[in-house]
C-alpha cells in the first residue's frame, strides 16, 4: 500500500562511555574506558496505515526522535526492519527521501541566508517538480499557512512560527505520500499553532498523506490523532486509539447524577462503580479495566436511572498521559 | 553527475553567491581575509626574492613555483570543495540531518551550503604568485609542461580535499576531530612552501609518507624544475603526484560513504 509505514522489531543501540566522579575518576576513564550500551530503540513494533495520522508519544529520552530518525533514513537500525511507503529508509536513503517529508521543529531545512521563495526554487529542482505544479501547490499552502507576506524574507530573519510554517510548506512541496513531524508546534503561539493543526488535518483528510507526529502538546493529539503510540525508555508501551488509552490509564472520569427520587436503590452497573451517594446526589466511576467509556457510563446511568441533572468530571489528555507515563515509569 | 544535478548545482552557486552580495561589507570582508590569511605566503615569496638566491639546491625561481602551485590549488580547494573543512559545526548544529532527507548526495550538500567568497581573495593572491612564478621561471613551458602544471594544481587540489574529507568524516563519529582540520589547515600553510629537503630527513620523510603534504606542490615542483631525482622519494612516485591526489581523494570519499553509513547523529 502506498504510503503506510511498517516498524519490525526495531532497535537502536549507542554505545557510551561512562563518566566516573570526580577527577581521578574523568582520568580513570580516560585510561580504562567502561563501555555501556544504551537501548534509544528496544524492539519496536507498529504499523501505520496509509493516510492514517499517528501520534507517537512518550516523556523526553523515551526515542521518539531516534525512531523517527531511523524511518527518514537519518539513522541506521542496530536491527529490526522499517518500510516506509515500501522503500527501506536507511538502505535506500535517497529514494526514500523522495517519499517522505520532514519537519524537526527545532531545526530549519531550509537555506540560512536564502528567501524563502528561493529556498522553495531550491527545492523544486532537486525534487524534480514541474514548475506549473510547484506553482499550483505554493498557491495551496500560501491559502492554508498565509506564506506570502513572508515569502521574501531570508530564512534567518524569519519568526519561529513563520519558519516552521515555511518549513511545513518545504516538506510538502514534492507532494511526498509520507509526513514525519518532530514537535512541528514547539514555541509557537496558539494562533499559529491551530493554523499549522487545521494545515495538518487537511493534509491528511483532503491530500490522503501518512503522518507520524511526535508531539507533547496532548491538545494537538486530541484534535489531530486517531491513534497513539506510547514509547518509553526506547520500548513500546502501547498502541492503541485514544479512546483505549483512556479506558486504560485515564481512570479518573466521574458521572454525578441527582435522582427524581432521592429514595430509589442505587447499585454499581456493568463496568460502573458506586463512589457515594448522598440523598439524591449520586457519585458513579470507572470500575476496572473493563470500564466504558466516560460518555458510554453517561448513557447507562441515564438509561438506568431516573434523574435530573447529571455533570461529567472528565480527566483531559494531558492527566491521562500522565498517568500512562507514571505507570510507563514504574514497570 | 546528470545534467540535472549540474544544473541543480549551479543554481543553488548562484543563489548563495548572490546572498553573500546582498551583504555588501561581509562580502568584502571576506574577500580581504582570504588575501590576508596568506599573508605568511606573500611574506615568505617576498623575503625569498629580495634576500636568497635559493634556497636547498633550488634557485629562486623555482622555489616560487611551489608556493604559487600550492596556493593555487588551496585556492580552487576552496572554491570547488572546502566547505567539508569544519563541518563539525554543521554536525553539531544538526545539518546533516536535514541534508540526509534530502534526494542529493550529502557531500555534495555540504559544498553547496554557502559560497565561499574568502576563495576569491585566496585565488587572486595565487594567481599573482603563480604570473610572478611563471615570470621569472627559466624554464620552456612547453605544452607537456604547462598539461603536467595544471594536472599538478588539480591533483593538489583533489589531495588538500582528500585530507579534509578524511577529517570530515572522523568528525561524523566525533565533532571534536574538526580541530584535526584545523591543525592539517595550520601545517599545510606552514610546510606547504618550501622545497622539503631543507627539512631534518625524518620530517621530509612524515610530510611524504606520513601526512601526504609533499604531493602537493613540492613534488611536482621538483618534476617539473628538474629537481625530481633530488626529493629523496623514487623519481616515478614524485612525478605521479597528480594521480597520488586523484587516488587519495576517491579512497576518501569511500571513507566518507562508510563513515556516513555509520552516522549516529546528535541529540539522539
Amino acid at each position: 500500500m502506498i504510503g503506510n509505514i511498517e516498524v519490525r522489531g526495531l532497535t537502536r543501540t549507542f554505545h557510551t562511555t561512562v563518566r566516573r566522579p570526580g577527577f581521578a575518576g574523568a582520568l580513570r576513564s580516560l585510561v580504562n574506558p567502561e563501555r555501556v550500551a544504551k537501548h534509544a530503540v528496544s524492539d519496536i513494533t507498529f504499523d501505520v496505515a496509509a493516510g492514517e495520522l499517528l501520534a507517537l508519544l512518550g516523556p523526553n529520552g523515551a526515542g521518539k526522535s531516534t525512531t523517527i530518525k531511523m524511518l527518514t533514513g537519518i539513522l541506521t537500525p542496530t536491527s529490526g526492519e522499517a518500510r516506509v511507503a515500501g522503500v527501506v529508509p536507511y538502505r535506500e536513503r535517497e529514494r526514500n527521501a523522495r517519499n517522505i517529508g520532514a519537519v524537526f521543529g527545532q531545526r530549519t531545512q531550509l537555506w540560512w541566508d536564502l528567501p524563502v521563495r528561493e529556498s522553495f526554487a531550491i527545492l523544486r529542482d532537486i525534487y524534480d517538480v514541474p514548475e506549473a505544479e510547484h506553482a499550483a501547490r505554493l498557491r495551496e499552502f500560501d491559502e492554508l499557512l498565509g506564506l506570502s507576506s513572508f515569502s521574501d524574507t531570508r530564512v534567518r530573519h524569519l519568526s519561529l512560527g513563520q519558519r516552521v510554517r515555511c518549513d511545513l510548506a518545504a516538506a510538502l512541496l514534492h507532494d511526498p505520500p509520507v509526513v514525519f513531524l518532530d514537535e512541528p508546534t514547539i514555541g509557537m503561539d496558539v494562533v499559529v499553532k491551530e493554523q499549522v493543526r487545521e494545515f495538518l488535518r487537511h493534509q491528511v483528510a483532503e491530500r490522503g498523506r501518512t503522518v507520524l507526529l511526535t508531539t507533547h502538546d496532548m491538545t494537538e493529539v486530541e484534535r489531530l490523532a486517531e491513534r497513539v503510540v506510547l514509547v518509553n525508555h526506547g520500548r513500546l508501551v502501547l498502541d492503541g486509539t485514544l479512546d483505549e488509552i483512556r479506558r486504560t490509564f485515564g481512570s479518573t472520569w466521574q458521572v454525578r447524577a441527582t435522582l427524581a427520587d432521592p429514595h430509589t436503590p442505587v447499585g454499581p452497573l456493568p463496568g460502573i462503580a458506586l463512589i457515594r451517594r448522598d440523598g439524591p446526589q449520586v457519585v458513579f466511576g470507572p470500575d476496572g479495566p473493563a470500564a466504558p467509556t466516560v460518555h458510554q457510563a453517561l448513557k447507562q446511568v441515564i438509561e438506568r436511572y431516573e434523574v435530573t441533572g447529571v455533570a461529567v468530571d472528565e480527566a483531559d489528555l494531558e492527566d491521562v498521559m500522565r498517568t500512562a507515563y507514571a505507570q510507563a515509569e514504574a514497570v | 553527475m546528470p545534467v540535472n544535478a549540474v544544473r541543480t548545482a549551479w543554481r543553488i552557486t548562484c543563489l548563495n553567491f548572490r546572498a553573500q552580495l546582498e551583504y555588501r561589507t561581509e562580502f568584502l570582508m571576506n574577500i580581504a581575509i582570504g588575501a590576508i590569511w596568506q599573508v605568511s605566503v606573500i611574506v615568505f615569496a617576498t623575503v625569498l626574492l629580495t634576500r636568497f638566491t635559493g634556497m636547498g639546491g633550488w634557485d629562486t625561481s623555482d622555489v616560487l613555483l611551489i608556493p604559487a602551485t600550492r596556493m593555487l590549488a588551496h585556492g580552487l580547494f576552496v572554491l570547488f570543495l572546502g566547505r567539508v573543512h569544519g563541518l563539525g559545526r554543521s554536525i553539531q548544529e544538526g545539518r546533516i540531518d536535514a541534508y540526509l532527507l534530502r534526494p542529493m548526495p550529502v557531500y555534495r550538500q555540504v559544498q553547496l551550503q554557502y559560497f565561499p567568497t574568502n576563495a576569491i581573495g585566496d585565488l587572486t593572491v595565487a594567481m599573482g604568485l603563480m604570473v610572478g612564478a611563471l615570470g621569472r621561471s627559466h624554464l620552456d613551458w612547453t605544452a607537456g609542461r604547462i598539461s603536467y602544471l595544471i594536472a599538478a594544481i588539480l591533483g593538489g587540489l583533489l589531495l588538500e580535499a582528500a585530507l579534509f574529507t578524511a577529517v570530515a568524516s572522523a568528525s561524523l563519529r566525533f565533532p571534536a576531530a574538526d580541530y584535526w582540520g584545523r591543525w592539517l589547515e595550520e601545517l599545510l600553510g606552514t610546510f606547504g612552501s618550501y622545497p622539503l629537503n631543507v627539512l631534518p630527513r625524518a620530517v621530509g620523510g612524515l610530510l611524504t609518507y606520513g601526512l601526504p603534504l609533499a604531493f602537493v606542490a613540492y613534488f611536482p615542483a621538483a618534476v617539473l624544475t628538474g629537481h625530481g631525482h633530488t626529493t629523496g622519494a623514487p623519481y616515478w612516485l614524485a612525478a605521479a603526484s597528480p594521480l597520488v591526489g586523484l587516488v587519495a581523494y576517491l579512497l576518501s570519499r569511500f571513507l566518507w560513504r562508510w563513515s556516513l553509513g555509520h552516522y549516529t547523529g546528535v541529540n539522539g
